[in-house]
């Protein structure tokens, strides 16, 4: 069937509009990218737009040999990691058991922590138990307050719960135990929302500002996203710089585009391998809330 | 049939001393497999206890004049005066007034974007064009607010942002965007649109492959413009999602998340863009005032929660609720 006019013109203002959308999303990036490979003065005279202005290193060699930009970056892979396999592992642990029909008061389990997330306690008693628990200034602060997602729980829960039952019955029969269920079986099954989980705990953690800021004293321990955010709300961008030369030829959007690179790229690399599995994860979220 | 039927074994009939051994082994082997996942469960329990259910119990402090010494169990119990503290304050009254004027605003203007934008998306015929603006709107969501404040700020920068070359062509001088309290609450609810509008729209995405293609053919037939097929059939399609959706976002209206408005607040702006989360971490945590933002918080707190049941009660009398 042919297109009437009116449809014509749908269809063409459709493309055009959603075009639109998909380039604001391209500009500001393509924009901070050029940024940071600009030269100082290019910078300074707002010509920079979308491509490098007179092409140079010297954001980056600066933000590299001037800003703890490199220790923090290994913060950060540190606190993502680790802080991903514990949450990881916990919600597996909240999850599986519930999902299991024989399980002892799954219902009343469920239940209270579903109640978790429409009350708490809110910042400052979270805040007192972690003092109380020695956490201050360590790394557990970041990861123990906030180890399990009960939403990515929840999720979790209902895709272990749709798996087809007849895998089940035959492990069972095989004389398969209630953990060799979940590590043979279970588990390998729910590859795709495993990926789409750990990449949320990772951007959580990643990207974690909040918690940094109120838990963590020690400078040495900041993760990027604090370092980066000092470094836009201070004024001195690049500390113990000796080369006077170097100073001069400083911008501060030159450094601060290119430690936004540095923060984006890891983010940048995982996503479209895992894109296509966050779609079903979120998905299966909504059905099941 | 028949064979399968006989490898069942005999029937068990109420009474039956063969039938109770068999519940009580089944019992057994209940209370066997369950073992193990309890085992497995109680670092959960554990975890829900300290991390969720503790903080919980630590409101008492909004009752209470904490000081270090007698910790949150022995300090003195001052009934409603922190609340009276707060709710005669011009400045907490204001801070509450921010939180929920710009959350509304959010909801109010970020809710119908992800459903135009899913529903526009849904009428791509190019499988490969689809793709990409997916992926692409998708990709903010998964940027921290460090980054996405930045690339505003340097966007709307007063001396050489992008817009303000443009506005500087135009009207002669740069205006300050981030300065000006129309302009900054724009921004703010701009960029928490843009940011989430496409993984937003994924969920109004799944609900449109739902609808029957037929339904589209039948308007068609009957001469229904693109317009009116989406009015007539698109959207009350997905109108249960729309409905969910709405209840859950009504009960954050409380919440402002702390990372967008700590980043993109600034001094000229702050009699409209403090709010409760930044009014709690600089008051309580920076000024040590525990008692006070407790207070605030299980004020916030107790108003999302009559907030999230009183959208699900309205949302049951249109059979939509969640629970």
């Amino acid at each position: 069937m042919k297109d009437t006019r009116g449809e014509q013109v749908f269809y063409t203002l459709n493309y055009i509009v959603l075009s639109l959308i998909a380039l604001s999303c391209i500009l500001p990036l393509l924009n901070v990218t050029a940024l940071s490979l600009s030269g100082a003065n290019a910078v300074m005279a707002g010509r920079v737009g979308l491509w490098p202005v007179d092409f140079s290193l010297f954001s980056f060699e600066s933000l590299f040999k001037g800003t703890p930009i490199v220790r923090s970056f290994w913060n950060s892979v540190e606190i993502t990691l680790i802080g991903t396999a514990l949450s990881m592992a916990v919600t597996i642990m909240a999850a599986y058991p519930l999902s299991r029909k024989q399980f002892y008061s799954r219902r009343f389990f469920t239940m209270a922590m579903v109640f978790t997330m429409i009350f708490n306690g809110g910042l400052i008693p979270t805040y007192l138990v972690v003092q109380k628990l020695g956490l201050v200034n360590s790394y557990g602060a970041l990861w123990l307050p906030g180890l399990v997602s009960t939403y990515n729980m929840l999720i979790m829960r209902s895709s272990f719960e749709n798996l087809p039952k007849e895998v089940d019955e035959a492990a069972r029969i095989d004389g398969c135990s209630e953990l060799g269920l979940l590590f043979r079986i279970v588990l390998p099954l729910s590859k795709p929302m495993l990926a789409t989980l750990a990449l949320f705990y990772g951007v959580g953690y990643w990207n974690s500002f909040m918690s940094v800021m109120i838990y963590i004293n020690d400078t040495v321990k900041f993760n990027m996203t604090v370092l980066v955010q000092n470094m836009i709300k201070s004024t001195s961008l690049v500390q113990d710089f000796s080369d006077p030369t170097m100073v001069s030829n400083l911008t501060p959007e030159g450094v601060r585009s290119a430690a936004v690179i540095v923060m984006i790229v890891p983010i940048l690399a995982v996503y479209p391998f895992l894109q296509k599995y966050f779609v079903k994860g979120v998905m299966l979220g909504s059905i099941k809330g | 049939m028949k064979a399968a039927r006989t490898v069942r074994g005999p029937v068990f009939r109420p009474g039956d001393k063969v039938a109770k051994h068999r519940t009580r082994q089944q019992a057994l082997r209940r209370f066997k497999s369950n073992i193990p996942l309890l085992i497995m469960f109680v670092p959960v329990i554990l975890f829900y206890v300290i991390f969720r259910y503790a903080p919980i119990g630590g409101l008492v402090l909004a009752f209470k004049d904490y000081n270090f010494y007698d910790g949150v169990l022995n300090s003195p119990w001052v009934g409603f005066q922190h609340f009276q503290t707060l709710f005669q304050d011009s400045r907490t009254l204001e801070i509450i007034r921010n939180t929920v004027g710009l959350s509304l605003l959010s909801v109010v203007f970020g809710f119908p974007i992800p459903i135009i934008l899913a529903i526009m998306l849904n009428e791509v015929r190019n499988m490969g064009f689809k793709r990409t603006i997916q992926t692409i709107v998708y990709m903010p969501h998964f940027l921290s607010w460090v980054i996405i404040a930045m690339m505003v700020t340097t966007v709307f920068s007063m001396e050489h942002g992008i817009v303000n070359n443009l506005v500087e062509k135009i009207y002669g001088e740069p205006f300050a965007f981030m300065y000006s309290k129309g302009s900054w609450i724009a921004i703010f609810v701009g960029s928490g649109i843009w940011k989430d509008m496409g993984f937003n729209a994924i969920i109004f995405l799944a609900a449109l492959t739902t609808i029957d293609p037929s339904l589209y053919e039948a308007a068609g037939m009957d001469g229904a413009s693109k317009l009116r097929q989406i009015w007539h059939v698109t959207i009350p399609g997905i109108r249960p999602t729309i409905i969910l959706l709405l209840i859950l976002s009504m009960g954050r209206v409380m919440e402002v998340g702390f990372d967008q408005v700590y980043m993109l607040q600034n001094s000229n702006v702050n009699q409209i863009a403090d709010v409760i989360s930044t009014y709690i971490y600089r008051t309580g945590l920076q000024g040590a005032q525990f008692s006070l933002t407790t207070a605030m918080g299980l004020f916030e707190s107790l108003v999302a929660f009559l907030l999230i049941f009183s959208a699900n009660y309205i949302a049951r009398k249109f059979n939509e609720g969640l629970w």
